[in-house]
């Protein structure tokens, strides 16, 4: 079942002869609980690509459908309560809210959708416990180390149970060590059957992914399967040659 | 000398690149510059048409009233005493009519305007001959009388010969009844008993009125007579005074927001200045320089129109000789430019000092601003709706600003409260100024020129708070860009943020109106007090709350435009900006 | 070396001293390292293997030379090297490009798009050895640098694929 559904989407900056082509007739489809890597150099449109398939911007151009429901015509407002329930966001510069606990943190997208204070409560608790940083619910983000903030902000995209989670290059601040314990946390969910989008300019980062497509200059040019793999290790330390 | 230019050159460029901005500066300041000249004008005139009036009219030092005309005779040859004039019989009537008015009168009975004290000073016509009366010009005034008009005291038909002032009885209506001169015998022929005697006195020693007035009964000093009939000049001189003040702290509150703002704006553009080699002293007098520019023109605005506006404020009674219009004086515009540069001054070098002392490297990588975070607020706005939780958020995040927005509005707050105090007693004076002492239908010039100087005052005042309001919103919307877009992307509609956005000035909001009534008692009792006025018993305590939910909604509507335009704002564009 | 030099052949029927002015144009300053007599060893061992055919061909005022073209034999062995996805040394995948690109083969961009494939798919074995080894591990220290190379080849490869769009 496709959950994430684009056809010729466009997102053009400018006009006449400043015209810039940012994503241009991206056809895309995202199957439920696959893990999507969109990979390709910086500028070229993967980010901006991110952004329209979360409702962040509007496309030029093009449709787009999140289960059976058109979200390209949609308002902010419907928008912002799909956003609530169906898409989850993991951001380069985590984007915590300094002033709030990891906990409160994850907490927040759910207070806005209404949930009560007491269950938001319970349920950023068992992510936190999920995202392996329950004893540092207390903490302020400036407390936690650059792996333990991007798990809370993964944490957060989970709270509101997304169809997608969508992440722009979730590993972009992070050193070698983080990142791994982010994409363990990544490998995880990809286990549970959580869909996931994932925009990077790390190998490692798309190297988790279902499938992987190449972008260059606001066009998808190239697709990799990884399904396939598990031919076993040997090759690579060198202990066949 | 190089940096001199700089310094110029950088300042002027920016002041040209925001002219907006300028604009607001100037008019913030010039609205405190002119009410401070204005002020100073006023409140240095205000002794003069009583000096004036006594000079022209040889005004007595002291002037005795009694029933018997012997105890005055006696107190003509006191010692301290060198001349007296009359004394001049008096009879209080409850019955001039002019046309279709009925009024109390006190008719004196002089046969003539000389005598070596206590000359009254024609106006207009001549001196009271048979059959004519003379009348006091601020009465006349109040009569619509003119030389040649018929009236009747007692019953008898006489005519206006003349309208005179003078320094020996405080000018109606701050004395009542008012007063008119006849004849002794037209006088005598009102068939009216004699109510008292009166007897201008002048003494040695002018100075030493009042320890001659406690030595004898029924003497009152020149002092107080002109205390009372220069009562609104003092009145509106306190009114500016404390104008004054209240709108040089909204202006300390507006530069400052703007200051700060720009700083914020600016911090990359400070840094930069830094790694090229300028100095922080460099960089400071930048900042000092354009402001000092803006404070320079704000006082030449403020002293031209403080001296235009003053004649027009402050007018002295019609029972007074009026000269001139009030003079500026060199001491006047070095205060007003005084002032002037202490407002900016003391709105920009905090932050200016902040914005230099900060490392070149964190200034040129962007504004960042250490979280603050107080557990009980936050505990406080778990348990609130969202948009509320968004903006107590939003406002806990910038304290400074909030304390600034907090302090400002209450200040306006404060002086709406007074203003609504003062208007209250002025009211129930007017409706005490009734009765068969009075005019009826002449309106009180007292109170009027009272009413509109506070009038004037308040709206000034409103104005440079909504400009305020205004302003910090949009700058806590600048700030809130990011986090408000951030919080978009976890699912917050734009109807949220705004209302966040919102939610974030009318906390401020809320709190002023609360302080503000207290607030604007006390300074409206001290104001009283310091000229002098009584009053203070008829404030409408019942209506003050109000102020509170009054507050609220001017803020929430003035405040909505700019949380809506960056409510509304696309969130990758936001999100990307930094 | 046979898979280059074999590959250079399928363009056309060379000689062995063309053959090496080619390979030592697409090589650089990397291919001083590339003596002479290497090539003509080596097209001796392929014609041994019948891979190639040698001509001898008459000149006019040089002694004769030879010139060797495929077989079909040999042309099958290009095709199967082409779509071979064994990562060696950079060098190798790069003669393969060029090589390929001098032919006509196929689509230089093509094969990069498709040894990226194969390392990705390579690298997402390392990563999930990595992600479930223990941090701090003697393994997990090899994995990183099997992840490091990877990760360096990928990255070459965008280079490559920059280079033949801009070519293609």
């Amino acid at each position: 079942m496709v959950t994430l559904r684009a056809r010729g989407l466009r997102k053009e900056y400018g006009r006449g002869t400043g015209l810039v082509r940012a994503v241009d007739h991206v056809d895309l489809d995202v199957e439920a609980g696959e893990t999507v890597a969109v990979v390709g150099p910086s500028g070229c449109g993967k980010s901006t690509l991110l952004h329209l398939l979360g409702g962040l911007e509007r496309p030029t151009g093009g449709e787009l459908w999140l289960d059976d429901r058109r979200i390209d015509r949609m308002s902010e407002t419907e928008l912002a309560r799909l956003r609530r329930h169906a898409i989850g966001f993991v951001f380069q510069a985590f984007e915590l809210v300094d002033e709030l606990t990891a906990r409160e943190n994850v907490e927040l997208p759910a207070l806005l959708a209404g949930v009560s204070p007491r269950v938001a409560r319970r349920h950023a608790a068992a992510l936190l416990e999920r995202v392996g940083l329950a004893e540092r619910a207390a903490h302020l983000p400036a407390a936690l180390s650059g792996g333990q903030r991007q798990r809370v902000a993964v944490a957060r995209a989970l709270i509101g149970r997304p169809r997608i989670v969508l992440a722009d290059e979730p590993t972009g601040n992070l050193d070698s060590a983080a990142t791994t314990e982010v994409l363990r946390l990544f490998a995880a969910l990809r286990a549970e059957g959580q869909t996931l989008l994932l925009v990077t300019h790390d190998a490692r980062v798309a190297a988790t992914a279902d499938r992987v497509i190449t972008m260059r200059d606001g066009a998808l040019v190239g697709r990799t399967n990884l399904t396939g793999a598990g031919g076993g290790l040997g090759a690579f330390a060198g202990l066949e040659g | 000398m190089g940096a001199l230019v700089l310094v110029a050159r950088l300042a002027l460029r920016d002041l040209r690149r925001r002219r907006a901005e300028a604009l607001i500066l100037l008019i913030a300041l010039a609205a405190t510059t002119t009410t401070l000249a204005l002020g100073r004008t006023v409140g240095g005139a205000a002794d003069r048409p009583w000096e004036r009036t006594r000079a022209a009219t040889a005004g007595p030092d002291a002037v005795a009233t009694s029933e018997r005309a012997a105890d005055l005779a006696a107190l003509a040859h006191a010692p301290g005493v060198t001349a007296s004039a009359g004394p001049y019989a008096m009879v209080s009537v409850d019955d001039l009519r002019v046309r279709d008015v009925r009024v109390a009168a006190v008719v004196q009975g002089r046969d003539g305007a000389g005598g070596p004290v206590d000359r009254p000073r024609l106006t207009s016509g001549t001196w009271a001959r048979r059959g004519g009366v003379v009348v006091e010009r601020a009465f006349a005034t109040a009569l619509k009388v003119r030389p040649g008009d018929a009236l009747t005291i007692a019953g008898r038909r006489l005519t206006v010969a003349g309208v005179a002032v003078t320094a020996g009885r405080v000018p109606y209506p701050s004395s009542t009844p008012g007063l008119v001169w006849a004849t002794r015998a037209d006088l005598r022929r009102l068939g009216r008993p004699v109510t008292s005697h009166v007897m201008p006195l002048r003494l040695a020693d002018p100075a030493a009125a009042p320890a001659f007035a406690t030595a004898h009964r029924g003497v009152r000093t020149w002092q107080d007579m002109g205390a009372y009939a220069t009562a609104e000049l003092h009145l509106v001189d306190r009114a500016l005074m404390v104008g004054t003040w209240a709108l040089a702290l909204l202006a300390v509150a507006c530069v400052t927001v703007l200051v700060g703002g720009r700083l914020a704006d600016q911090t990359r553009r400070v840094g930069l200045l830094k790694a090229v080699g300028a100095t922080p002293r460099i960089v400071a007098a930048v900042l000092l320089a354009e402001y000092v520019v803006l404070a320079v023109a704000a006082s030449a605005v403020g002293l031209v129109a403080g001296r235009a506006a003053a004649p027009l404020l402050a007018r002295p009674s019609a029972g007074l000789i009026g000269g001139h219009r009030p003079g500026l004086t060199a001491g006047t515009a070095v205060l007003v430019l005084a002032v002037a540069v202490l407002v900016t001054g003391v709105a920009t070098v905090v932050p200016a000092v902040r914005g230099t002392r900060m490392s070149t490297v964190r200034a040129l990588a962007g504004p960042a601003r250490a979280p603050r975070r107080s557990a009980g607020l936050i505990r406080l706005s778990a348990r609130l709706p969202v948009p509320l939780l968004i903006g107590l958020r939003l406002a806990a995040r910038r304290p400074r600003r909030s304390a600034l927005a907090l302090a400002s509005l209450a200040v306006t707050a404060a002086m709406v409260v007074a203003a609504i105090a003062l208007h209250g007693d002025i009211a129930r004076k007017d409706a005490g100024a009734t009765g068969p002492m009075f005019v009826p239908g002449a309106e009180n010039p007292v109170t009027r020129q009272v009413n509109d100087v506070v009038l004037i005052m308040t709206l000034a005042l409103l104005l440079l708070a909504a400009v305020n309001a205004v302003l910090i919103a949009w700058a806590g919307s600048v700030d809130a860009r990011r986090p408000g877009a951030l919080v978009r992307a976890l699912g917050a509609t734009p109807g949220q943020v705004t209302a966040g956005l919102s939610a974030a000035q009318l906390f401020p909001a809320a709190l002023a109106g609360a302080l503000g009534i207290p607030l604007g008692l006390v300074v409206y009792a001290g104001a009283r007090a310091a000229a002098g006025v009584p009053g203070g018993n008829a404030i409408p305590y019942a209506w003050l709350p109000a102020v509170i939910p009054g507050t609220i909604v001017a803020v929430a509507l003035l405040t909505a435009l700019p949380a809506r335009l960056s409510g509304r704002r696309p969130i990758a564009e936001a999100l990307r900006a930094e | 070396m046979q898979d280059v030099v074999l590959a250079l052949l399928a363009k056309e029927p060379s000689h062995g001293y063309e053959l090496r002015a080619r390979l030592q144009e697409a090589l650089g300053p990397m291919g001083d390292a590339l003596n002479a007599g290497q090539v003509y060893v080596t097209l001796t061992r392929l014609e041994k293997a019948g891979l190639v055919t040698a001509e001898h061909v008459g000149q006019a005022h040089r002694p004769d030379r030879k010139v060797y073209a495929l077989t079909a034999e040999g042309r099958e062995r290009v095709g199967a090297w082409l779509t071979d996805l064994t990562w060696g040394r950079p060098s190798e995948f790069h003669l393969k490009l060029v090589a390929a690109a001098a032919a006509r083969l196929a689509d230089p961009v093509d094969l990069v798009e498709a040894q990226r494939g194969e390392l990705l798919r390579r690298l997402a074995d390392v990563q999930r050895a990595a992600l479930n080894e223990p941090d701090g591990s003697a393994a997990a220290l090899l994995i990183e640098g099997v992840t490091l190379r990877l990760e360096a080849d990928l990255r070459w490869l965008d280079a490559c694929a920059r280079y033949w769009e801009r070519k293609g």
